[in-house]
């Protein structure tokens, strides 16, 4: 439990950072590790609490969370989204 | 800890909102919804987390982004 406090630490340092963030690639990538800590502390607790119903919460959201950070990255290419 | 993350919604919200850069308004309806999941995680609402994570992560991101690309991108 105490990985969980430790996570939630560093996802409040990406979430300010989220907030203060100058140019928008500080912005996407402090998303993208956003995602990835807060998928961690979802494994974490399914680990602790023993219950492996958690962990398809946890599948979900890594299988498809990276979709937004690649749609906006393509976007900010300049180029069309749609090809 | 569910209340810092309630907190850290409504700021999440806010900051969404009165964004003049399309873009980071987007970036931040992402964490938005990405927050929102972790709050009905910690409800033990898993159903619900998990339609949200589809939803929010896949499908709206990716239709703000689109419909942003096609027209203006600053307010």
């Amino acid at each position: 439990m105490v990985m969980v406090y430790i996570l939630s630490i560093l996802s409040f340092l990406c979430i300010i950072r989220l907030v203060l963030g100058p140019t928008y690639f500080d912005r996407l990538i402090a998303l993208n590790l956003l995602v990835v800590i807060i998928t961690a502390i979802m494994a974490i607790m399914a680990v602790e609490y023993r219950r492996h119903v958690y962990l398809d919460v946890a599948l979900v959201y890594a299988v498809l969370g990276f979709v937004s950070v690649i749609a906006i990255a393509k976007y900010l290419t300049g180029k069309e989204l749609h090809r | 800890m569910n209340e810092i993350f309630l907190i850290i919604l409504v700021l999440a919200a806010v900051v969404a909102i009165e964004m003049k850069d399309l873009i980071h308004a987007t970036i931040m309806l992402a964490a938005f919804s990405l927050v929102l999941v972790f709050i009905f995680f910690t409800l033990q609402a898993l159903d619900v987390a998990i339609a949200e994570a589809a939803i929010g992560a896949g499908v709206s991101t990716v239709l703000f982004v689109v419909a942003i690309s096609k027209t203006r991108r600053h307010e």
